[in-house]
């Protein structure tokens, strides 16, 4: 067997490994895994813009919609009204507390295209004991 | 310019891929579905090329040499006349005119012999053997209603019947 042949099956070897690692990665990281969360609620901030929309949506209710849609993924319901603070930001309180795997997929899917013509950053993704 | 298609589709490539993973670990789906999408057309696009490049390579291989073409189209031997006797001459005797003549005698002799073959198909003897066949559908020798009422109808002042007459007679009864 040549050097160049051996040296063909070791990358192919190397390549299929990180290839491995990367799906099981991939796969730890997009799993659903829950456990017990000591805190109370979980406190979020978020700021959003709004681009092209129609003339009669604000986006206070663009918010308000895609926070209620992807409240829908995760176990816990906001506490009250969504808060305006001014300047695109805007904050809300979920309870019972998101656990970590929760927080990931709240976080994701309000950093998604999920309704068109806006987009939200969360700020702030905090538990409060 | 190839160069910088091949670059841009890579640079597309890579980046969708990257982006639909960084996507994906944020649990971001529909931005993970576009950067596949790119992904996807990307990659397609990327193999139509290499496809292509592979198929005018072997177009380049298989191209032959005009040289050696000019060559083999000069030394090729001039293509028969086979119908030259077809034409008119003034000087030579036409050989389609052979085959008219013989053709006209070889019908003529094959007609002959059709018309002795039909002629033999008529003999006495084949006479005798289609009568004795008729014989069997022929009328009976006594006619077919020559019972005594009708003979002794036509005695009856007025009555004229040609057809039963014609029987009559033929059974020998007037």
């Amino acid at each position: 067997m040549t050097k160049a042949r051996l040296g063909k099956i070791a990358l192919g070897v190397v390549g299929l490994g990180i290839g491995v690692v990367g799906v099981l990665a991939l796969r730890e990281a997009t799993l659903s895994t829950h456990e017990d969360v000591a805190a109370r609620e979980t406190r979020l901030v978020l700021s959003g813009e709004t681009k092209g929309g129609e003339e009669n949506q604000t986006l206070s209710e663009m918010v308000e919609s895609q926070v209620l849609t992807c409240r829908l993924e995760v176990e816990s319901d906001l506490a009250g009204p969504i808060e305006r603070l001014g300047d695109g930001r805007f904050r809300a309180v979920l309870v019972p507390a998101l656990d970590d795997s929760n927080q990931r997929q709240f976080r994701g899917c309000l950093e998604d295209w999920v309704i068109d013509h806006v987009r939200l950053d969360v700020e702030a993704l905090d538990q409060i004991r | 310019m190839k160069v910088i298609a091949w670059l841009a589709g890579i640079g597309t490539l890579v980046a969708g891929g990257f982006y639909m993973i960084v996507s994906l670990n944020r649990w971001e789906w529909n931005r993970a579905l576009f950067f596949g999408i790119i992904v996807l057309i990307a990659e397609v696009a990327l193999a139509t090329g290499l496809v292509l490049r592979r198929l005018a390579r072997l177009e380049y291989r298989t191209r032959v040499d005009p040289e050696v073409i000019n060559v083999l189209s000069e030394t090729r031997p001039p293509s028969p006349d086979r119908f030259a006797w077809l034409r008119d001459t003034t000087q030579q005797t036409n050989v389609f005119i052979t085959f008219l003549v013989g053709g006209g005698v070889i019908l003529s002799a094959g007609a002959w012999m059709v018309d002795r073959i039909a002629s033999k198909t008529s003999s006495p003897a084949g006479e005798q053997k289609l009568g004795s066949q008729l014989s069997r559908i022929s009328y009976p020798s006594g006619g077919l209603l020559l019972d005594d009422v009708t003979v002794l109808a036509q005695d009856v002042p007025g009555a004229n019947d040609d057809q039963i007459r014609w029987l009559l007679r033929r059974g020998g009864r007037l």
